[in-house]
């Protein structure tokens, strides 16, 4: 049949090692598969299993909804917005400069802008995060994203939650904000809140300031988690189609943050604050209820929190930082400044009560003092004459406090303003206060190493020297005057809710210390109150007073202005023009106060930096705040004064001239 | 199977009695094996696509018995005396396809031919075998091949076929194409002193070709295996992600249509070059042993087919069968666990593909017809 040769015998034989050799070959090459299999498999296999999880599980964080603040009537001062972001995972992206432009393009931004984003976030981060490239994305961007996913990978779009705040600059030093936990912050943080039982991941939220740091366990409620399947384009496949997850699939719902009610009126708050802006007016101030309920709460200049919300551009960041003003501190309990004149009042409780004057002894106050071979001025060149303590309070005479320092010595001063809060915290919930200073024998000697000096009474008695304090502590201070004794620990937070609003906790006001309490340890009588409030009134109200041009008619306000200064200038100089000279040379202005000025329930603390005076620059934001509370607590009052005018029964004070130049400087129009 | 055979005592051989069952065995087996990996490789998330895959598949493998069964029916003489006209009709079609041919993947690969895309390089390789086959086997060489005896098989039967694939191009089939012929021409053996000479042409070669014939993405991927971490996302991906598929794998592996790196589409290729990742994630090392092992017995089973073989071309067309499935899975299996490079090299019997089916089937008709014949005398 064949015309081929047929195996030749010898040459067949000859084969047969040849086929040997084939079978070993054959089995070398199956021995060498067998241990690469065994290497990877088994050897490796555990790792590359893990690895091979990451690659493909990805578990996604569903973002709880932080709770929601509301003011004292319900009223949402913080709240959630949803919203739409765009994101890209670098490690799904082919062609980082062209995806880049693209984004670039489709968004409107800078292709540098995208590769910055990237950049920082890979040192930030890692690799792996996926980097949000712009929030709050509009609907065309949105569309022009949605075409831009078809052909270039590792983009997406996620639904979020953003932390919003709808009055903006007004308060934003108060309220914080929020911001996302960095890889570096992270050990940080869950050493710090390991005993309370959290625990962070990267990218979480979480409150870095404000109330939002505060009360961030309450707020932040606990992330959900979804677990999906991405295949290698970083696509999501949602549900788990192939049953690979078992029981890691799924969905873990997040849960809402606890809500918490305030006690601060939004009324007043904004009142205070367009008091700020439209005087153009840095500083801080804070009204408080006569419990302690904060009422307002504003520092100015300030920042757009939501801007914060949003992962804040470092340019802006920068700019903030950098400001001279200050905007990122919380100034009614950061900024401490010598009281200056408001400060009196309290020397002047101190010098009732230790029996150095009584409400009706007369201190003679010519222009200067001489002590110690030093003469002490009087900001009043002339003086003030025969005066007694609420003449000197109303006129603001220094030489009557030189005297009462003098007299008192620096420790029975400590052992009364100490207990009216000055140079203590005064505890209040917000994160960062700082207590200032009242100083003592015994601190200087701790701290200076040197004796208290007899000349250094007379700085202390004028609230110069070493005492600092904020507006907070002297609101408190002045508080405790107004209620005749009643040293309250401020507070902002009234009740925190559940999400569906069932009350949790709720924060009753607490008095930290009577001071007039005739059991107590400073038993200060009712006459001493007396006669310092009247001062206090007549500040207002008196035809010689200080800040008469914040008086309102239909509620009395009690109060002192108060400059403190920011450089020490020899004496010819003290009564130059403070507004001649550079802003950041410029006195501080302070007005503290309580009103109505018999029965008060509302104290405020202002301070206007480098506005020159406390009467001009803090009193008109006093003012304003007072007004708020008013028109919103006691229609009743505006009522009756209104019927008053009509009646004919003109106000007192309202048409009435100053008699003398005003102590405090001249009183801008007002 | 077995019972059923046992059952058929017939004096005069029946058909299913005179084929060799340690040889038809291992083919069936490798067949299941295919079916089951596939499916899972096809059915993954995006399987819009891939579904209609598998189904074609099955079409190609009932094809490829019926070939199989026809060409083990025809006595393989016949196709030995074709031998010259197949290889010029498959030299032809290799033409036709740089004139004619579809671009995919960047390359010419494939005739459209209707009804389906026929890529002749692939029964090229064949071709091959019968041809080297047939000359080989008119000669005696007691000394084994000199210069003389090689120049006509090694420059022309096996250098024109590799310079046109080479140029479509398709480096890994035309390396191929080489390594089949010269085993052939190795079994027959080479003198010492040429076959020394030759490896050091070679050499040379290989270096010549590296700096002025290798294109830009053949390089890389030697660069890549070379270094597979250089460019996780790039070019070093695949055999990454093939090797995280196998070893994850781990003994028993992650279970049928569970292989996370397959299923979600983070292994290229899968259902047809990277097949083998598939089962050895889904498998575990017990599977993809069972597989290395169950080709280890087929290849041996062939072995002996062709040492029982009626005469020299018989032994010859076997070996060079043998040669190309053994060289198919060595650089598809070594690719996909990490010990060569990648090259577009499908795995015989378990890869996806209508061409390679066909052809594969074909040769395994071939020595299915060689043992069948030995009966006849």
């Amino acid at each position: 049949m064949s015309d081929y040769l047929p195996s030749d015998e010898i040459e067949a034989k000859d084969y047969q090692p040849r086929y040997r050799m084939l079978y070993s070959l054959l089995v070398v090459t199956m021995a060498v598969f067998a241990m690469r299999l065994w290497y990877l498999q088994i050897v490796n296999g555990t790792e590359l299993r893990q690895f091979s999880e990451q690659n493909s599980i990805r578990e996604t964080k569903i973002r709880a909804p932080r709770g929601i603040v509301y003011d004292r009537n319900g009223e949402v001062l913080v709240e959630n917005l949803p919203g739409f972001e765009v994101t890209l995972s670098p490690q799904y992206v082919t062609n980082f400069e062209e995806t880049a432009e693209a984004l670039g393009l489709a968004l409107n931004i800078p292709t540098s802008t995208v590769m910055q984003l990237v950049q920082k976030s890979r040192r930030i981060n890692g690799a792996f995060r996926p980097v949000r490239i712009k929030e709050n994305l509009s609907r065309d961007d949105i569309f022009n994203i949605e075409i831009l996913k078809q052909d270039y990978t590792g983009i997406d779009i996620k639904e979020t939650v953003l932390r919003a705040y709808p009055l903006k600059e007004n308060g934003a030093q108060f309220f914080g904000y929020v911001g996302e936990v960095s890889k570096r912050q992270l050990p940080v943080l869950n050493e710090k809140f390991a005993a309370r039982g959290v625990r962070f991941a990267q990218g979480d939220l979480i409150g870095t300031s404000g109330l939002e740091e505060v009360y961030d366990l309450d707020l932040r409620g606990r992330d959900g988690i979804s677990v999906a399947q991405l295949d290698a384009h970083g696509r999501e496949a949602y549900g788990d189609p192939m049953g690979l997850l078992g029981s890691m699939g799924g969905v873990t719902p997040a849960l809402p943050g606890n809500n918490v009610i305030l006690t601060i009126d939004k009324d007043v708050q904004e009142a205070a604050w367009r008091a700020f802006v439209e005087g153009n007016r840095i500083g801080g101030a804070i009204a408080m209820k006569a419990n302690g309920e904060i009422l307002a709460w504003v520092s100015a200049p300030s920042f757009n929190p939501n801007e914060f919300s949003t992962g804040i551009a470092s340019d802006v960041w920068r700019r903030l930082v950098n400001d001279p003003d200050k905007p990122l501190r919380n100034k009614p309990i950061q900024d401490h400044n010598s009281p200056g004149s408001t400060f009196k009042p309290l020397i002047a409780i101190t010098a009732l009560a230790e029996n150095v004057v009584t409400p009706n002894t007369i201190v003679s106050c010519p222009g200067v003092l001489r002590f110690a071979g030093r003469p002490y001025h009087d900001h009043l060149r002339g003086g003030h004459g025969n005066i007694n303590v609420t003449q000197a309070i109303e006129r603001s005479s220094n030489v009557f406090f030189y005297k009462m320092g003098i007299a008192l010595g620096i420790d029975k001063m400590f052992k009364y303003c100490d207990a009216f809060g000055i140079g203590r915290k005064t505890g209040v919930e917000l994160a960062g206060e700082r207590s200032g200073l009242m100083p003592s024998s015994d601190w200087k000697k701790n701290t200076i190493g040197e004796e208290w000096q007899p000349g250094e009474n007379l700085s202390v008695a004028i609230g110069q020297g070493f005492v600092l304090s904020n507006p907070l502590q002297m609101a408190v201070a002045y508080n405790a005057i107004g209620t005749e004794g009643k040293v309250v620990r401020p507070f902002v937070v009234k009740r925190i809710l559940t999400p569906d609003n069932k009350m949790i906790k709720e924060f009753e006001p607490q008095v930290i210390r009577d001071m007039g309490d005739m059991n107590g340890e400073y038993h200060v009588k009712k006459e001493v109150f007396r006669a310092v409030k009247e001062g206090l009134r007549l500040v207002v109200n008196g035809e010689r007073g200080t800040a008469r041009a914040s008086k309102l008619n239909y509620i009395e306000i009690a109060g002192k202005t108060g400059t403190s200064q920011v450089m020490n200038f020899s004496a010819d100089q003290i009564y130059s023009s403070c507004e001649a000279r550079p802003k950041h040379q410029r006195h501080h202005g302070w007005f503290i106060g309580y009103a109505p000025a018999d029965k008060p329930e509302i104290a405020f603390g202002v301070l206007a930096e480098h506005s020159c005076h406390g009467s001009s620059g803090a009193a008109p934001v006093a003012k304003a705040m007072v007004a708020a509370y008013v028109a919103k607590y006691h229609p009743e009052w505006l009522e009756r004064d209104l019927r008053k005018k009509k009646d004919g029964v003109p106000a007192p004070a309202s048409t009435s001239q100053p008699a003398t130049p005003v102590v405090d400087g001249p009183i801008e129009g007002e | 199977m077995a019972d059923y055979n046992s059952s058929f005592q017939i004096q005069e051989r029946g058909i299913l009695k005179k084929l060799d069952w340690n040889f038809m065995i291992p083919i069936i087996a490798l067949h299941v094996i295919g079916v089951v990996n596939l499916y899972s490789a096809t059915h993954g998330l995006g399987a819009v696509q891939t579904d209609r895959l598998f189904v074609s598949q099955l079409f190609w493998l009932l094809q490829g018995w019926i070939v199989f069964i026809g060409v083990t029916l025809i006595d393989y003489q016949f196709f030995i005396r074709a031998a010259y006209v197949l290889y010029a009709l498959n030299l032809m079609a290799l033409g036709a396809v740089i004139f004619f041919g579809k671009v995919a993947l960047g390359a010419q690969r494939w005739l459209d031919l209707g009804f389906f895309s026929y890529q002749p390089s692939e029964s090229m390789k064949l071709a091959l075998v019968l041809v080297l086959s047939k000359m080989l086997s008119q000669k005696v060489f007691p000394d084994g091949m000199g210069m003389k005896d090689l120049a006509f098989p090694l420059l022309i039967l096996i250098g024109v076929p590799f310079l046109i694939t080479a140029e479509q191009p398709d480096l890994g089939t035309a390396m191929m194409l080489f390594v089949i012929g010269s085993s052939i021409l190795f079994f027959v053996r080479i003198r010492r002193a040429i076959l020394v000479a030759l490896t050091a042409v070679l050499l040379m070669g290989a270096t010549g070709a590296w700096f002025f014939g290798l294109r830009d993405y053949q390089k890389n991927r030697i660069y890549t295996f070379l270094d597979p971490n250089r460019d996780p996302r790039g070019k070093g991906y695949n055999s990454i992600q093939s090797k995280i598929a196998v070893g994850s794998g781990q003994v028993i592996g992650k279970g049928f249509r569970k292989g996370t790196q397959s299923q979600l589409e983070f292994l290229p290729e899968r259902h047809t070059d990277f097949i083998f990742s598939v089962l050895s994630e889904e498998f575990g090392f017990l599977g993809s042993f069972f597989t290395i092992s169950v080709f280890g017995l087929l290849f041996m089973s062939m072995i002996r087919i062709a040492g029982h073989a009626r005469d020299k071309a018989g032994a010859l067309l076997t070996i060079g069968v043998t040669a190309t499935l053994f060289w198919h899975m060595f650089v598809n299996i070594s690719m996909v666990i990490g010990l060569l490079p990648i090259v577009g090299i499908p795995l015989p019997l378990l890869s996806y593909g209508g061409s390679n089916m066909l052809t594969t089937m074909a040769a395994l008709g071939l020595v299915s017809s060689v043992s069948y014949r030995k009966y006849l005398f």
